[in-house]
């Protein structure tokens, strides 16, 4: 596969152009021209489709944007393009299984196929969320504590020492190793010492990145997210998060959220941009795997149902073709302590895991308040291993009606409570009736969904 | 007169610059006031944008060419309006992705949005230092500074901008509002901005308020 060398020369010297031509002239126009040439059609109806040719053709449509697109760095004002016979290799060359963490926590994490039997990963923690320093470890403990939680991915310190983390400053780097402390802390405490991590959240520079680049923080077998930027782009930042992981040894995953209403227009042109990402992403930052977030205009959440749509039909297009490990998103509107939530975290898991991705989430209310804990994603853990008996078709029904319970509801969701609203603080266990709501609600779901949830 | 302002507007929503460029030349051949044609034909077809846009029935490229619409045919329609005539009607935002953040596709779509409704705007881009905004406003004369990010690490430069204008004296000269993922609504009030947009469509109607009681 092309070293990162080649990729930071391609970065220095590959074709100039102005951004605003690059998302307009290039993006916003092969997309289109993509999806009408492929006739690629979001149906509402069918949000697990059962028709491959629809897949394939998707996938066809993201090489083709891929080849013909390549990434703009913002750095330098150049495209990064790749060949078709590099793109091929990096397919060829991505593993389809790796090993995340370690000891007797560690777990194998791969390639899902479309209705795969085998038991998916469930990555759990609320991702992309900023979390306060003092709640912290308990809050990180809540989700470790949980044994059907396989990997960890919590939010970051925006706040560290009661001074305000400034994106850039030296802040960025204690921020950055207090997080990766406090969840060593958190892991021993839960007694998960091995548990495999996607973290350094609170690096949004490459700062707090390299300065976690070491076994005291960071083990060769946890994971940080690399992300491409709107859409097909990256910059000078993103790049040394590669090069460092690449040199560190530890796993580099590409982090992909193409924006629905945005400059790959309405969801067939972002499913579009998805694959061409991926396939990108894994020349560009080496990822040995990818993480599937679309962004809903409006409503952020990935359960919204463009949004659902896109993972169900990126996730069957990737199992099709590559041997890519893809997780996918689980972001609602709703916060924990809520009903809304259920309802939202069963749709978006089981659209994932019956079309070829393992469950991340559950970043509730999309990150924006620490309105979460680790027993909605016992719920959205226990919902992921119930749905490897759904065939798509039965899945797409399922689907269909949780959504009619939230979908009016997304615009004004119930955003929850705060953590130490819902657990006990000291003993890190859920309070009563947060337990409560959660064992009624599962039992309601339970009887939308055919009763699969083992009770 | 309604059939030229209908071109308009059509033009404007299908984002054909030709065909604005070409109906502003014939409101002027009509003797249509350039105002009515701005107002009553070119917004009117921009405002019909941007619902399509927030119900999603169109996307972001698609506004973005109706705005290149719009503006090819204000070069034809504005120079006929008396210079202070035009100033007078048009408030005026200086808006940007503030310090340390690299994104800029939701600033992009309040910016393209605020225009849609008349704001004269000055896009500062991304990744913008605190200083910027208030040296730009400060310039332009401008009514709102607007700043965004998507990164909760960038949140507290809005805070610093915020103190900024207050040590120079000039919190009261400019309405400040503030958006973006991480940005709520709380927070905002905390900092002591005076508004706040969770999406375009919010930012542009809390904006016009802002503005009504900015004149009272």
């Amino acid at each position: 596969m092309i070293t990162i060398w080649e990729v930071l020369d391609r970065a220095e010297t590959g074709p100039y152009m102005e951004e605003k031509d690059f998302d307009i002239k290039i993006i916003a126009k092969k997309c289109r021209e993509l999806v009408k040439e492929y006739d690629i059609k979001y149906n509402p109806e069918e949000i697990i489709t059962t028709d491959s040719s629809l897949a394939d053709d998707l996938f066809e449509a993201g090489l083709r944007l891929a080849l013909e697109a390549g990434i703009y760095c913002q750095s330098t004002k150049r495209i990064i393009k790749f060949s078709e016979e590099e793109i091929k290799e990096g397919i060829k060359s991505a593993p389809s299984e790796i090993i995340v963490g370690q000891g007797r926590d560690s777990r194998i994490l791969y390639a899902r196929d479309i209705e795969d039997k085998r038991r998916p990963i469930i990555c759990g923690g609320q991702a992309g969320a900023t979390i306060p320093e003092e709640w912290y470890v308990p809050m990180a403990m809540s989700y470790m504590k949980e044994h059907l939680i396989d990997m960890i991915n919590h939010g970051g310190l925006a706040i560290v020492e009661g001074r305000k983390v400034r994106t850039h400053s030296p802040l960025e780097i204690q921020a950055t190793r207090r997080e990766l402390v406090m969840l060593r802390e958190a892991a021993a405490r839960a007694g998960r010492p091995g548990i495999g991590l996607i973290a350094g959240e609170s690096s949004v520079t490459a700062l707090g990145d390299l300065a976690i680049a070491s076994e005291r923080y960071m083990r060769s077998t946890d994971s940080h997210l690399v992300a491409l930027l709107n859409e097909l782009k990256t910059d000078y930042d993103r790049l040394a998060k590669a090069v460092n992981f690449t040199e560190y040894g530890a796993y580099n995953v590409t982090l992909v959220d193409p924006i629905i209403g945005g400059y790959a227009g309405g969801p067939e042109g972002v499913a579009i941009v998805f694959i061409a990402s991926f396939l990108l992403g894994r020349l560009l930052y080496r990822s040995e795997y990818h993480v599937c977030h679309p962004i809903h205009f409006r409503y952020v959440s990935t359960s919204a149902p463009e949004c659902m749509w896109n993972l169900s039909i990126v996730g069957q297009a990737m199992a099709r073709n590559t041997k890519f490990i893809i997780m996918g998103d689980v972001w609602t509107s709703a916060g924990a302590g809520s009903e809304m939530i259920f309802y939202e975290i069963a749709a978006n898991t089981i659209t994932n895991v019956v079309t070829g991705t393992h469950p991340l989430g559950v970043s509730a209310t999309n990150g924006k308040y620490p309105h979460a804990s680790g027993l909605e994603t016992r719920f959205m853990a226990e919902v992921a291993l119930a749905s490897v008996k759904l065939k798509r078709n039965e899945a797409n029904e399922i689907v269909l009606k949780l959504l009619n319970e939230y979908k009016d509801k997304m615009g004004k969701p119930d955003i929850g409570k705060p953590f130490p609203e819902l657990y006990d603080m000291k003993k890190v266990v859920p309070k009563s009736d947060w337990e409560t709501l959660y064992k009624s609600m599962k039992k309601k779901i339970n009887d939308i969904i055919g009763g699969i949830i083992e009770v | 007169m309604e059939e030229i302002l209908n071109g308009l507007a059509d033009a404007v929503i299908k984002g054909d610059e030709e065909k604005a460029k070409e109906m502003a030349k014939k409101a002027i051949e009509a003797n249509i006031d350039p105002l009515i044609a701005i107002n009553n034909g070119l917004m009117k077809g921009m405002q019909k944008v941007s619902e399509d846009f927030n119900k999603l029935i169109i996307y972001l490229p698609d506004v973005m060419m109706a705005a290149e619409a719009m503006k090819a045919a204000l070069s034809i329609l504005e120079p006929k309006i008396l210079e202070k005539k035009v100033k007078e009607e048009k408030k005026k935002v200086v808006i940007g992705t503030i310090q340390g953040d690299i994104h800029d596709i939701g600033k992009n779509i309040v910016a393209l949005l605020l225009k849609a409704n008349g704001f004269e705007v000055y896009d500062l881009g991304r990744d913008v230092p605190v200083d910027e905004f208030i040296r730009k406003a400060e310039e332009v004369n401008a009514d709102i500074i607007a700043v965004s990010t998507l990164l909760s690490t960038s949140m507290p430069y809005m805070e610093d901008l915020i103190n900024l204008l207050k040590e120079r004296g000039l919190r009261e000269k400019y309405i400040v509002m503030v958006g973006g993922g991480p940005v709520t609504r709380e927070w905002a009030m905390s900092i002591g901005a005076d508004g706040y947009g969770e999406d375009g469509e919010e930012a542009v109607r809390v904006a016009k308020e802002l503005i009504k009681v900015k004149k009272k």
